[in-house]
């Protein structure tokens, strides 16, 4: 395992307990810059768990998770936006009736200036931020797919669920936050689209540079091709951490997704 | 050649304006039952046409899409002679011109409610309550201080949103219907203080409140023959001008983006970094003031308040203005305004059937559209409520 890379953001025997249900438990979990760190795990491990616990929509019930050394355990939503990282949910969270800018706009939120008096009375700030942020919006669209910006203005319920997914990663990346987290961005997506898909992962990392991004899949083969490190769950605990390969082939891995012992190619 | 058809669009828009301008004078003017309805098979044949022929009704649509500032600004003017005009036209014109400003009162306290409800999707139940507030607080001050309306104004608004806070900051993080609850009882609570405390006057409310006198001018002055209720009309117009002009920029700006992320989905805005609660609070205290602002000027312009002004009902009507009408649509709140103050004093010819007929109104309304008459529209960060900014680019961001 490389080491080169500085470590950006690590957690502390994080538990997450829901009544008598240990949804996490010890789980210490690093992340390096400018990687791809990919999760994998059963359904029920507790992966959306851990992005909801570092996001701080879950107040975990004990352990703790630091940004670049700066301790985020319970802080706010937006308080942790604040600090440094995005992130796409399991099933897409869009407001459907808004636009397609818009939807991409609100990353922009901690950039803005959203003050009465700039509204009312510094119109030209205003709409030199407005043109400013759309600009941007534009260009991130346009390295997924161009022909969205034909529709920048029609509501975001309108677009097939593939460039749905496109616009909520655009909101995540727009923020230009330290760690992006997708989770399971594939879900709902033919075989075709995931591979445009895994397409659009690379361009994230070309046009991101110095951001890390944290992946939750199921499906192995976005894993397999994007990820430079894999670190899997099962029950609410880390069982492997490695490349790709070795937690593919790590003994309790195959036995949580496969049951007993399986011969595989 | 195309200053020329410039030219013929803006005689076109004038004219179809202008048109509707007269047919509501003479909808004022009529009493007898029969044309009156009538005159609703007028507007239900208007409905059928633009259902019938859509391409005609999509190009006139297109025609004030695309003239915003003429249709602005003829509607203006249009709106400057109406005192001047209706006189001419209407033997009752007096009245009429009293339930228009009614109207733009109102129109002002729909648009505070609609930050809160159509921008941030917050019920709040109890609208005529901080209205109230704002009319008391004016009315106090003018009555017992003589402060002039120029500070009592403000002030009421002020002293409505601070009353909102001091409510509401137990309580914003309830949502949905916990909330409208919450905000029902803060109606009563209102209402009822007001009729309990004699120091505001009680029951009997505030009467003799001084009107309005804006560097030594009195409002209660005629204005050459006309009624003095002219002045108010003028004030009121201005006021309301300027509230739509308000709105329209927070609905175009980050605030409206962030308020309606809040609305249609909390979390996602929270891991956006909003501070969502903040927003809350900023978006209720700031209807609030409207409201408030609402209320002052209807204290100074007649005169006397008192507690069966500002009950559960009048919020009702609030209410129904904003959902009906459109939510987060500034156009939207001002039609819904327009049809629910307007409708009902008309109907009082019918004055049997009045709140039947209104309640099918409302009924055939939100059957029809139920996101209101005119839902909002996607948010185009204009510049001004003339319109689309010029020399910039359309939507596919080509410049």
């Amino acid at each position: 395992m490389e080491t080169n890379k500085k470590k950006i953001f690590y957690t502390k025997d994080i538990e997450m307990r829901f009544g008598g249900l240990y949804a996490l438990s010890e789980i210490n979990i690093d992340i390096f810059e400018d990687e791809l760190l990919g999760m994998i795990g059963p359904n029920g491990s507790g992966k959306t768990t851990f992005f909801n616990v570092i996001t701080g929509f879950y107040k975990p019930t004990s352990g703790s998770f630091y940004l670049m050394g700066e301790k985020l355990t319970g802080k706010e939503p937006f308080e942790i936006a604040k600090k440094g990282i995005s992130r796409t949910y399991q099933i897409s969270r869009l407001c459907l009736d808004l636009t397609v800018l818009d939807n991409i706009l609100i990353g922009t939120h901690l950039k803005q200036s959203t003050g009465y008096f700039t509204t009312l009375f510094n119109k030209k700030k205003l709409m030199k931020e407005v043109d400013e942020y759309k600009e941007k919006a534009i260009h991130l669209l346009k390295i997924f797919n161009p022909a969205i910006i034909e529709r920048l203005y029609e509501p975001v319920g309108g677009l097939p669920q593939i460039d749905r997914r496109r616009v909520e990663v655009s909101r995540a990346m727009i923020a230009a936050p330290k760690i992006i987290l997708l989770d399971e961005p594939s879900a709902g997506m033919s075989p075709d689209e995931t591979e445009v898909f895994m397409d659009d992962i690379r361009k994230i990392r070309a046009e991101m540079t110095n951001v890390t991004i944290m992946i939750i899949e199921h499906d192995m083969s976005v894993i397999s091709s994007v990820s430079e490190r894999v670190v899997a769950l099962n029950f609410g605990k880390k069982i492997a951490e490695g490349t790709y390969k070795e937690v593919f082939n790590n003994k309790e891995v195959r036995k949580a997704y496969l049951g007993e012992e399986y011969n595989h190619e | 050649m195309k200053k020329k058809n410039k030219f013929l669009d803006i005689l076109k828009i004038a004219s179809i304006e202008t048109l509707i301008f007269f047919l509501i004078m003479v909808f004022f003017r009529i009493e007898s039952t029969w044309i009156l309805l009538a005159t609703l098979a007028l507007i239900g044949g208007t409905l059928l046409y633009t259902r019938i022929y859509k391409k005609q009704t999509e190009s006139i649509k297109a025609l004030f899409a695309s003239n915003r500032s003429t249709v602005l600004i003829v509607l203006v003017l249009l709106l400057l002679l109406y005192p001047i005009v209706s006189p001419i036209i209407i033997p009752q014109s007096t009245y009429w011109t009293l339930i228009l400003i009614q109207t733009g009162i109102y129109i002002m306290v729909a648009l505070g409610l609609n930050i809160q409800l159509g921008s941030t999707g917050m019920m709040n139940l109890a609208s005529a309550a901080f209205y109230g507030v704002g009319a008391y607080t004016a009315g106090m001050l003018a009555l017992k201080l003589n402060w002039p309306a120029l500070i009592t104004i403000p002030v009421a608004g002020i002293a409505a949103a601070l009353v909102s806070l001091v409510l509401f900051l137990p309580v914003y993080k309830t949502k949905g219907h916990y909330l409208a609850l919450v905000t029902l009882a803060f109606g009563y609570m209102l209402a009822l203080a007001a009729d309990n405390i004699e120091f505001i006057g009680g029951p009997q409310g505030l009467k003799n409140i001084p009107s309005i006198n804006l560097f030594g001018y009195d409002f209660l002055s005629k204005v050459g023959n006309f009624h003095f209720y002219t002045n108010y009309y003028y004030f009121v117009l201005a006021l309301v001008i300027l509230t739509i002009i308000i709105s329209h920029r927070f609905f175009n700006s980050w605030i409206g983006l962030t308020l309606s992320y809040i609305r249609d989905d909390e979390p996602a805005a929270k891991g956006c970094g909003v501070n969502s609660n903040r927003w809350k609070l900023l978006s209720l205290t700031t209807g609030c003031f409207f409201m408030g602002v609402a209320g002052a000027i209807y204290a100074l312009m007649i005169g006397f308040i008192s507690p069966p002004n500002f009950q559960f009902a009048q919020s009702l009507l609030i209410v129904s203005i904003v959902i009906i009408g459109g939510m987060d649509n500034i156009l939207g709140v001002i039609v819904g305004a327009i049809i629910l103050v307007i409708i009902p004093e008309k109907f009082r010819v019918i004055t049997q059937y009045r709140v039947m007929l209104y309640g099918i109104l409302i009924v055939v309304v939100l059957l029809s559209r139920p996101r209101g008459l005119i839902p909002f529209g996607a948010r185009k960060y204009e510049a001004s409520v003339l319109g689309a900014r010029n020399g910039k680019e359309g939507p596919d961001g080509n410049k």
